[in-house]
């Protein structure tokens, strides 16, 4: 029996116990002003730009506020901005604060804040680099009015400045925005709707925020990022808890009140206690994904990454991350998040039907595979990768290849995935990972569908045609536009097998049922968020 | 004394440096890489390369071990790399938790542990000692995240008695502070419960044979004389020796304990600073685990002298 095993026959006993109504527990009382939540990672660092993990954009957006917000629609909204020009030649984007803004230490935000926050921005951010690559200047004009004048036009700028992936487009003051990007920042004073505590901030364990008073919310209903972000809260406690039943007992016992992440061996207790909402939390879910290198055989030919594509099977896959609940994943003969405007199954043949074992073992002769060992690197400490290493282990045996398996941590993984040595010095052949379905909306976000060789995110893949569509989604003039090149990008990745899609998959949320006004989103959005006694 | 004491310290000052060489040395070697954890999934290798420049993590390993000891040296434990906040401070931030968490297990095991050792020795071959020593051998099989998991189902969700997790400072209130303490101290306090209270039923026996017992007893002197007074002090060397050795091992029960109860201290600290690579809190804590482990054997040899006249340094 592991410890898995026992935590969640416990767990679950605990739930069955507690299906009725429970007595309020000694540790329970705390005030309904303060909402007790845990995040599904520690807030290990603060600074948005400088670190990109989901966990630190999402307690990010209390603090800091972004000039435009994506709202559930994937279109940017004016957020910070009341209002922008563009010149007519598209090169010139002129913008103005909306007045009365003000950051936590009371100083207003001015357009020199802006300013100096986007130039951090745009050295860590893949838009942000496309925008400086064409910039001429980025200017204040007065104190809220501020200028980005390009050198060709950049049709995506307010997506740029209001998307949701990380690092986004956070205005910091002046004074803080002008530390290097690469290296960490150590105040963290916003203008968002909750002031973050850094007295009371123990990393690894916990982070509150409060009420900003001053904040003034925009008069449109909150979608997502956009809208009026009306806090009904006055406090906001992140408590980390790296144990998942005992985030679920806590969730059980009212020690918390909001789970973000329940894992799935535990839903179906916390769906048994009446106390307790559990529903879709992020509706953009994940991508699962494996990456060959395509710098090496067997993977630098494409014969051998479409046997693999043609044998493999997202079924499999898929019950190995979320269980047997069905609701929960769906195939994904494509790269583009499922529901959203420009999802596109072009070419997705090759992960559609019956798996062909028998031409894939064809096809892979066919590529010159002689049986050397094909190293696999697998993260262990993360249920998703892990579970994705095992059935693509034994796919690779059924397919007939040598499988070095290489069992280790996400560090591990994060660091020899860079290595462009050979397999045998180093170097691997294949590692597992997931994707964001908010990251995988529309290529501007999307670091893994590029296929630009040495520029391209780790496995370097070279495949002209994937980078050709990418282009050709950037310089759409309209959506119909936009579908027709996805729909073109989409083939083309899939024919030179960029990566290899494992299927989309949902994740739950849960919170006690005194606690009303959640949405889903691809992140936690606190605004409008209230909790009675 | 004093003079042994002294230079006890002092020469913990090479050992702690080995350790620390040691540790250093480990990290440099393992794979992994702070800079990748930083910068996220979706990072270019240029980001991460710029990242670990920033850091300091691409120069030699000579340079950075160096200037790492000339911190030491200065009283500086360097910054965390993830937090940007001085190691000092984090550690001192998590103390706080694990000490409570070690003395209350600490009190509680010597409280519970000697007195059964005591009885069953007294009892030797009763039904009571088998009952006894059969509970030791249950405490010492189980895992702590069993017990943790065991107790917090009993007596926080279905007795609704304790809270599931945290930790709330002394400074808040006695019973605030305890009630969060009582379940994780139970839980890490079963093996070492187990295990003094089978090495003082085993140290109790061997000295109830002795001859001046005999002469205690034939003297007419009452058991609970016989065995706190004349017996428990002659056997208390060894456990002694074990509960000081049992200090050292909470360290390492107390990440697994700290975890399943959600309390914020060292041993949380550890791992997630493993996990991350993030070297000055690892080095910081290992410096600070290797100097507890010292003084405490210091203060073992100590007690020894004052529970055995015989023992001089």
């Amino acid at each position: 029996m592991d410890r898995r095993t026992v935590l969640k026959g416990l767990a679950g006993a605990g739930g069955l116990a507690l299906t009725g109504i429970s007595a309020p527990a000694i540790a329970q009382g705390a005030s309904a002003r303060t909402l007790r939540f845990v995040p599904q990672a520690n807030l290990a660092n603060f600074d948005p730009i400088w670190g990109t993990q989901y966990v630190v954009r999402n307690a990010a957006a209390l603090v800091w506020d972004t000039l435009y917000g994506i709202d559930s629609s994937l279109v940017p909204q004016r957020q910070m901005v009341e209002s922008e020009q563009v010149s007519d030649d598209g090169t010139t984007w002129t913008f103005k604060l909306r007045p009365g803004l003000k950051f936590h230490d009371g100083e207003p935000v001015l357009s020199k804040d802006v300013v100096a926050s986007l130039t951090r921005w745009a050295v860590r951010d893949p838009m942000g680099l496309m925008i400086k690559a064409l910039q001429q200047e980025l200017t204040a004009v007065d104190d809220r009015t501020f200028k980005w004048v390009l050198k060709q036009p950049f049709p995506k700028m307010l997506y740029a400045l209001g998307k949701n992936n990380s690092p986004c487009a956070f205005i910091m003051p002046e004074r803080i925005a002008q530390t290097d990007p690469f290296k960490q920042i150590g105040d963290y004073v916003g203008s968002g709707p909750m002031k973050f505590t850094k007295a009371e901030w123990v990393p690894g364990a916990k982070a509150v925020f409060e009420k900003f008073a001053d904040y003034s919310p925009r008069q449109e209903k909150a979608s997502w990022l956009a809208g009026g972000k009306q806090m009904l809260v006055d406090r906001i406690e992140w408590i980390v808890m790296p144990d998942a039943a005992t985030a679920a007992a806590a969730l059980q016992n009212g020690e918390i009140d909001w789970w973000e992440n329940p894992i799935a061996d535990l839903v179906p207790v916390l769906k048994k206690n009446k106390n307790i909402s559990v529903d879709i939390g992020d509706p953009l879910g994940n991508i699962g994904s494996f990456r060959m290198n395509f710098l090496y055989p067997p993977f630098n030919d494409v014969r051998a990454r479409r046997a693999v594509l043609m044998a493999l099977s997202q079924e499999d896959y898929m019950r190995a991350i979320v269980g047997d609940d069905t609701s929960l994943w769906k195939p994904l003969p494509g790269f583009f998040t499922p529901d959203t405007p420009l999802y596109s199954e072009m070419g997705g043949e090759i992960l559609k039907g019956k798996r062909d074992l028998d031409a894939a073992k064809k096809l892979l002769a066919e590529s010159g595979y002689s049986g050397q060992p094909v190293t696999c690197l697998v993260a262990q400490d993360q249920p998703i990768t892990k579970a994705q290493g095992d059935v693509t282990a034994d796919l690779l045996k059924r397919l007939g290849m040598n499988v070095d398996f290489v069992a280790t941590d996400w560090g591990t993984v994060g660091s020899r995935r860079a290595l462009k040595t050979p397999p045998g010095q180093g170097g691997w052949n294949m590692f597992h990972t997931w994707h964001a379905g908010a990251d995988c909306t529309n290529p501007a976000p999307y670091t893994a569908i590029r296929a630009n060789g040495d520029k391209a995110w780790f496995g370097w893949p070279t495949s002209a045609g994937t980078e050709k569509e990418v282009t050709s989604w950037f310089e759409a003039k309209n959506l119909d536009e936009e579908k027709a090149a996805i729909g073109r990008l989409n083939k083309a990745a899939l024919d030179d097998v960029v990566y290899a899609p494992t299927g989309f998959f949902l994740s739950y949320t849960a919170w006690r049922k005194n606690v009303s006004g959640i949405t889903k989103g691809p992140l936690p959005f606190f605004w409008g968020v209230s909790k009675s006694a | 004394m004093l003079s042994y004491i002294l230079r006890r310290i002092v020469s913990t000052l090479p050992v702690m440096a080995i350790v620390a060489l040691f540790v250093f040395s480990l990290l440099y070697i393992a794979p992994g890489d702070p800079a990748v954890v930083i910068a996220g999934d979706q990072a270019s290798p240029e980001d991460v390369e710029r990242i670990r420049q920033s850091l300091g993590l691409d120069r030699p390993f000579l340079i950075q071990f160096g200037g790492w000891v000339w911190r030491i040296l200065h009283g500086d434990l360097g910054t965390s790399i993830f937090t940007n906040l001085p190691v000092s401070a984090m550690i001192g931030q998590r103390l706080g938790p694990t000490l409570s968490l070690m003395t209350v297990t600490l009190l509680l095991t010597i409280v519970i542990a000697v007195p059964l050792g005591v009885v069953a020795a007294w009892k030797a071959g009763s039904l009571i000692d088998r009952v006894i020593m059969g509970f030791a051998v249950f405490g010492f099989s189980l895992p702590v995240f069993v017990v943790g998991y065991m107790l917090a189902y009993i007596f926080a969700l279905e007795l609704e008695w304790l809270p599931v997790q945290g930790y709330t400072p002394l400074a808040q209130g006695f019973w605030p502070w305890l009630e969060n303490l009582i379940l994780p101290a139970v839980a890490l306090g079963c093996v070492y419960i187990a295990l003094i209270a089978r090495i003082t039923r085993a140290t109790m026996l061997e000295v109830l044979q002795q001859d001046y017992i005999r002469t205690a007893r034939a003297k007419g002197l009452g058991q609970g004389g016989i065995l706190f007074v004349h017996a428990l002090k002659n056997a208390a060397v060894p456990i002694v020796t074990v509960i000081g050795i049992g200090i050292a091992l909470l360290i390492g029960g107390a990440v697994v304990t700290e975890s399943v109860f959600a309390i914020p201290g060292l041993g949380r600290l550890t791992i997630d600073a493993i996990l991350r690579r993030d070297y000055p809190v690892i080095q910081g804590i290992v410096l600070l685990f290797s100097f507890v482990y010292v003084l405490v054997n210091l203060m073992i040899d100590v007690i020894y002298t004052l529970v055995d006249p015989r023992i001089r340094y």
